[in-house]
């Protein structure tokens, strides 16, 4: 049998692991940037930016071509697409909720959207350009 | 009365009162992040687990989150406490044999932390965002607390009704 | 092992007796579903009209949606100016004819809104906005003589419309795209409006019009987009109206060190480079928003706030190449600058 002590020990220790790590987390900036991708409407992909630490690259494709996306520290681009008029890639990097990036011939739409956690001003529901 | 009968009416006893506790429960306001709560109900689960067996506890958990399920009318909410139940009872079982009567809200700080931890890899499975696991250390605080508190609930009943049941019902 | 097989036996019996009970209430959640809830929105996603359009609806029935997805392709069926086949591309062809009666509702708008600011607003530009490469990207600046012959050409003045009857001046072609954008969004909050709808929010490639206010009764914040860079200039407050933006931000080609944009003087056919960057209008109609936008944007600075001063059904936010903001009085309250622009000057313009 465990003693008592050593039982208030562990779940001592594992209470204050949590509590070190709220800390930690939650007086950080709040993460507020989750970058969605939706093809012909749908989500299809989700990356919280401000969870990001080494910069990555992926491609979504389908019959209609392929986009090649990056993904660094809170920012997401469009960094190579074989659509006749590549205006996703010169949309170049998207860090906020202002503008989504859109591939037409693709029917390609990178959104960020806040999290629930995001902080601060409230967020435009939308954006007049 | 036949031995089984007995068991089964105790089971059936139990979960009665772990809905009504969680019913209860339901009326207490969120204070708004999701799957921070007390969590009462519980308190049925870990006394059952001493005071009947493992088995019998996971039984009641089993139908105290179905039944709770439809009587909140949260399907989507029923996923969440069928997978944290599931991690809860397992870890239940091996700490029901090494812990002494005096402990017995170890088993119910653990038992809440790892259905914190069944409900955010849910979470995660469903929505695919990593940013989900921002939610555990909060989760996990709340529920080590809630677990304390229902804990030593549980390891009250325990103590008090062990010589009704001995007296009444089994062994 | 006994043990187990008590488990199933008890957790089986349990689930046994709940099970009716359980199908009984499942079905009496489906029943509900059928009536969506008011609070919660449906939004889609629709690519149309060369652009990415969103819509979001607060209650209303199923099929509202896909009703609106309709709308928005009949009306690009008929406006179209790059499909071959479409209403005003045949007018574009023969230079005469009859359309439909929504070709022949916005075509009457958009003649209005020439009529109004004095030809600043030309739907007759459209050959020279295509000797640029503004309509199909294949970028170029035209010779003079090639310009001068094809201003000739512009004046809204010489379109006639007599009911559905459609008849163009001597080599002349119509671009809606002024407008058309606005007209669809019209109809689009009317359909909602018609369905029961007291909450909506559409956003046709950067047209935003609002149906009321938002379900809990506060006011939707529309973003007016930094011109200069990715985020937004400012946020306007409102309810129940559209909210037009026109900045040659968002289609320019650069040679030799100079910025061509895509909104042209119609009487020079030449973009215009004015000092203005943005110009965002707010009003009831949506149509004669996105027409005043453009005209206004030709316009400049003093000419448009004078336009203003004029006229009673709409309101304006201006910003500057040198960093400034003009707000016209009716939105004084409700704007407020924001990002690089929170710092900046602003000027509101007020009736005399």
């Amino acid at each position: 049998m465990i003693k008592t002590k050593t039982w208030v020990l562990i779940l001592g220790a594992l209470l204050l692991t949590a509590l070190l790590s709220c800390l930690i987390l939650y007086t950080r900036p709040a993460p507020g940037t989750v970058a969605n991708i939706y093809r012909d409407g749908v989500p299809v992909r989700s990356v919280d930016l401000s969870l990001v630490t080494e910069p990555w690259e992926f491609t979504l494709s389908d019959e209609r071509g392929a986009n090649v996306i990056r993904v660094e520290p809170g920012r997401i681009a469009v960094i190579d697409a074989d659509c006749p008029d590549r205006i996703c890639v010169e949309a170049g990097w998207l860090s906020d909720s202002a503008s989504p990036i859109v591939c037409l011939p693709h029917r390609l739409v990178i959104r960020i959207e806040k999290n629930a956690a995001a902080e601060g001003d409230p967020v435009p529901d939308t954006v007049s350009r | 009365m036949k031995k089984g009968a007995g068991r089964l009416t105790l089971d059936a006893l139990f979960t009665a009162a772990a809905l009504t506790i969680f019913v209860i429960e339901l009326q207490i306001p969120s204070i708004g992040i999701p799957g921070v709560k007390l969590g009462l109900a519980n308190i049925v689960t870990v006394t059952a687990a001493f005071l009947i067996g493992p088995w019998d506890a996971g039984a009641i958990l089993l139908c105290r989150i179905v039944l709770g399920g439809v009587f909140s009318g949260q399907i989507m909410a029923l996923w969440y406490s069928l997978a944290g139940g599931t991690l809860c009872w397992l870890i239940m079982l091996p700490l029901r044999r090494i812990l002494t009567e005096k402990q017995i809200w170890v088993m119910s700080v653990l038992g809440a932390a790892a259905h914190n931890i069944g409900q955010i890899l849910v979470a995660l499975a469903v929505t695919r965002t990593a940013a989900i696991l921002y939610y555990l250390p909060v989760l996990m605080v709340s529920g080590i607390l809630a677990g304390l508190f229902t804990g030593i609930a549980a390891q009250f009943a325990v103590l008090r009704l062990r010589p009704v049941m001995k007296k009444h019902f089994l062994r | 092992m006994e043990t187990v097989k008590r488990f199933y036996m008890y957790s089986l019996r349990g689930l046994l007796c709940v099970l009716p009970v359980l199908c009984l209430l499942l079905a009496g959640c489906a029943r509900e579903g059928d009536v969506p809830d008011p609070a919660a929105p449906r939004t889609a996603t629709v690519f149309a009209m060369d652009t990415v359009m969103d819509l979001t609806v607060y209650g209303g029935p199923e099929s509202l949606l896909s009703d609106a997805e309709e709308l928005i392709r009949t009306l690009e069926e008929a406006f179209s100016v790059t499909d071959p086949a479409s209403e005003i591309s045949e007018l574009n062809r023969t230079g005469a004819g009859d359309v439909g009666d929504d070709t022949a509702e916005v075509l009457r708008t958009a003649l209005g809104v020439c009529e109004r600011t004095g030809g600043r607003l030309d739907i007759t530009v459209y050959p020279v906005l295509r000797a640029w490469g503004f309509t199909a990207g294949d970028y170029r600046i035209p010779t003079d003589g090639e310009l001068s012959s094809l201003v000739s050409r512009v004046d809204w003045r010489r379109v006639s419309l007599e009911g559905n009857h459609v008849t163009l001046g001597e080599g002349q072609m119509v671009d809606l795209g002024a407008v058309a954008k606005g007209y669809t969004g019209d109809r689009l909050l009317s359909l909602f409006r018609e369905a029961g709808v007291t909450s909506a929010l559409v956003n046709l490639g950067g047209n935003v019009q609002t149906l009321g206010t938002k379900p809990d009764g506060s006011l939707w914040r529309v973003a007016v987009a930094d011109p200069l860079g990715s985020g937004y200039a400012g946020v306007l407050e409102t309810a129940d109206r559209a909210v037009i933006t026109s900045g040659g931000y968002e289609r320019y080609f650069e040679e030799n060190g100079r910025i061509y944009r895509h909104i042209l003087d119609p009487e020079t056919g030449i973009p215009v480079d004015n000092g203005l960057i943005s110009v965002t209008v707010a009003g009831e109609r949506g149509v004669l928003c996105d027409g005043l936008s453009t005209a206004l944007f030709v316009m400049g600075e003093e000419a448009a706030a004078d336009f203003w001063r004029g006229s009673e059904d709409f309101d304006m936010i201006l910003l500057t190449d040198d960093g400034r903001i003009l707000v016209s009085e009716g939105l004084e309250e409700t704007f407020t600058p924001a990002g690089t622009w929170a710092a900046a000057p602003v000027t509101v313009i007020r009736h005399d």
